[in-house]
């Protein structure tokens, strides 16, 4: 029953990617990927300096993201593949906003998006953006 | 163990046996003497947090990969359980609508498979029981026939709740559930966490806090790291149960024994006790669940106060059951589901769809040369439940008409529901089933054979509920 997947990668777009392992073997040259594709997909936030770094650091700590996974982040940003046709993609973008203040804000894209320690809901101070904990029951309107 | 002759013996210390023991021991003089046999240990709660956040704790030995617990043929085809003080109600997530009055009559009904022995009516008082045990939340105003209020308040409704609610009334409601909906004296209320497996706060409803006051009890002895997987019969009479603790054999006698373990395990040990009944560990299965994802245009979905927000019935009940399965829908607050598109992040609603499926005799349980592991052979769906999903696609964008829809996504099936529901299937005739209405085997009537494992078709709802019902009825009508 667990529904927390980290990196299940079903192929970059319709094709996949071929990548020689050997080209990006250096994790801070994936890290530095990631982090830049977090930055364009989120140009329009205004995302605390060092706090995508920080938050690709740990991210990668987490032992479910094997290395072929992360071999792939370089290409991604280069071919400009889009979230939705990339599952690691889409998740290393989730697992950012859902581990920031983003949500606790609602969403306000002129406030400065703050990184508070990567998603989990043992251990993070973020709620499920979803929940009544953020939009009590008196603020939704009726049907 | 204090003495090897005993008036009960139970296995197992999860629903279906705590139940039990709880009825039971409201029935019977103080001078009872109850042996009960739990292969796991005690993993408090408490510990098992520590373990979620990373931090040691010396409990977690006790934690029994579930892979290791069993022979899995096909593990494409997964059935996690969790064993230990308190079973799967420490990995259950909570979910507790009662069956429909219809899953009781299949054959009656829509000539599918056979009716159970017991329908509705006779579990209906039991049904409160178990609500009021686990301190249920829920609504006023259900799909089956239910007086009055739960004994804690219905979770709140999302905007896409309220909508589909007002569209179809009482088909579609507010989850029964045993996530609180307020703190109790041992639970705290739902905070709509994003897992509920170890719940985060401890607002679901678990053997360890039900505070239901069975393992306090004089008259019980428990025993962890007991290991059944035998029974000595004689003239259709249990005599012995056989057991390993600390690699050492053991076996004690009791006037009654109730088999209390999961289906793979029950089943195992009535065939390693020669139970030659040919539908003993046949057609076991569980509900197929899929997801889709709605994508709802300018409408966030937010408010709702636990996971599982909702149920809708839809899809359920109706002649249709004739030919293909029928699916409740479980609405999710699943964080795990946001859109990462500029202004519609939370635009989406997720929905699990759960369609029943068949007792299938591809589908076994039997031994392995090891007498502790059972084998497991899962061979495949019916068409029953394959024609429900077909009919789902068709349906679904009227039913959800009433919603601004963009699109949906459908995702593939799931690989488990956590249910594990047939093998020892519920019968009047004893040539179609294994246990007879009070849950008492055909043969052995001094045996009962408790929990899911029991259903003599699957429903479409979530099993633990009835189980736990189930079991309040069988020690209620024999003790």
């Amino acid at each position: 029953m667990k529904r927390r997947r980290f990196l299940l990668l079903i192929g970059v777009g319709a094709g996949g990617i071929a990548i020689p392992a050997s080209a990006y073997f250096l994790s801070s040259t994936v890290k530095e990927y990631a982090v830049l594709l977090i930055k364009r997909e989120f140009h329009y936030l205004k995302l605390e300096e060092g706090s995508v770094e920080k938050y690709v650091n740990d991210y990668f700590q987490y032992p479910s993201n094997n290395l072929m996974e992360k071999l792939k982040w370089k290409a991604m940003y280069y071919l400009n593949i889009r979230p939705d046709k990339a599952n690691s993609y889409f998740e290393l973008l989730k697992y950012y906003l859902l581990s920031t203040d983003f949500f606790i804000n609602k969403a306000d894209e002129t406030k400065i998006v703050k990184y508070l320690g990567l998603y989990s809901p043992y251990k993070s101070p973020v709620p499920n953006p979803f929940s009544f904990v953020l939009y009590p029951p008196d603020k939704i309107r009726e049907a | 163990m204090q003495n090897n002759e005993y008036d009960l013996i139970v296995v197992g210390t999860g629903f279906a046996s705590s139940f039990f023991l709880k009825k039971y021991l409201s029935k019977v003089g103080q001078s009872k003497r109850v042996l009960v046999l739990e292969r796991g240990n005690l993993y408090p709660h408490a510990e098992r947090l520590k373990v979620k956040r990373g931090e040691y704790s010396a409990y977690q030995k006790f934690e029994e990969p579930w892979e290791n617990a069993i022979n899995n043929i096909n593990t494409e085809k997964r059935w996690p359980f969790t064993t230990g003080y308190g079973g799967c109600s420490n990995c259950w997530w909570g979910c507790t609508p009662r069956f429909m009055p219809s899953d009781f009559k299949m054959k009656t009904l829509y000539g599918i498979e056979q009716d159970w022995p017991v329908d509705y009516n006779d579990l209906d008082a039991y049904y409160y029981e178990a609500e009021e045990l686990m301190s249920v939340s829920g609504p006023e105003g259900t799909p089956f026939p239910r007086k009055g209020k739960y004994p804690l308040p219905p979770h709140t409704f999302s905007l896409v709740d309220k909508i589909l609610h007002k569209t179809y009334g009482n088909q579609y409601i507010s989850q029964p559930t045993a996530r609180a909906s307020r703190s109790t004296s041992s639970r705290n209320s739902c905070m709509a966490s994003s897992t509920c497996d170890t719940c985060p706060v401890n607002a679901k409803f678990t053997i360890e806090n039900s505070n239901i006051g069975v393992y306090e009890d004089h008259r019980i002895e428990l025993v962890y790291g007991a290991q059944v997987y035998s029974l000595e019969t004689a003239n259709d009479v249990v005599r012995k149960i056989y057991y390993i603790k600390d690699d050492k054999e053991y076996k004690a006698s009791a006037e009654v024994v109730a088999l209390g373990a999961n289906p793979f395990f029950n089943t195992n040990i009535l065939l390693n006790a020669g139970d030659k009944n040919p539908l003993t560990g046949r057609g076991f299965g569980e509900q197929l669940g899929m997801q889709v994802l709605i994508y709802l245009d300018n409408m966030s979905n937010v408010g709702g106060s636990t996971w599982v927000n909702a149920n809708g019935y839809m899809l359920y009940d109706g002649a249709h059951r004739k030919d293909f399965a029928a699916c409740l829908m479980e609405v999710s607050n699943a964080p795990y589901n946001i859109r990462l598109e500029r202004g519609k992040w939370l635009n989406i609603a997720s929905f699990r769809l759960l369609f029943e499926d068949l007792p299938q005799d591809k589908n076994y349980i039997t031994t392995t040369s090891n007498k502790l592991i059972p084998e497991v052979n899962f061979n495949g769906r019916s068409e029953y439940v394959l024609k429900g999903i077909e009919n789902m696609k068709e349906k679904l964008p009227g039913i959800l008409s009433c919603l601004p829809v963009e699109k949906l996504k459908y995702l593939e099936p799931f690989p488990n529901e956590g249910h594990i529901i047939g093998g020892t299937r519920m019968s009047s005739d004893p040539k179609l089933g294994v246990v007879d209405k009070h849950l008492i085997h055909h043969q052995y009537r001094n045996l009962f054979v408790l929990g899911a494992g029991a259903f003599t078709t699957y429903s479409a709802s979530n099993p633990t509920l009835t189980l736990s019902a189930l079991s309040l009825f069988a020690a209620d009508k024999t003790f």
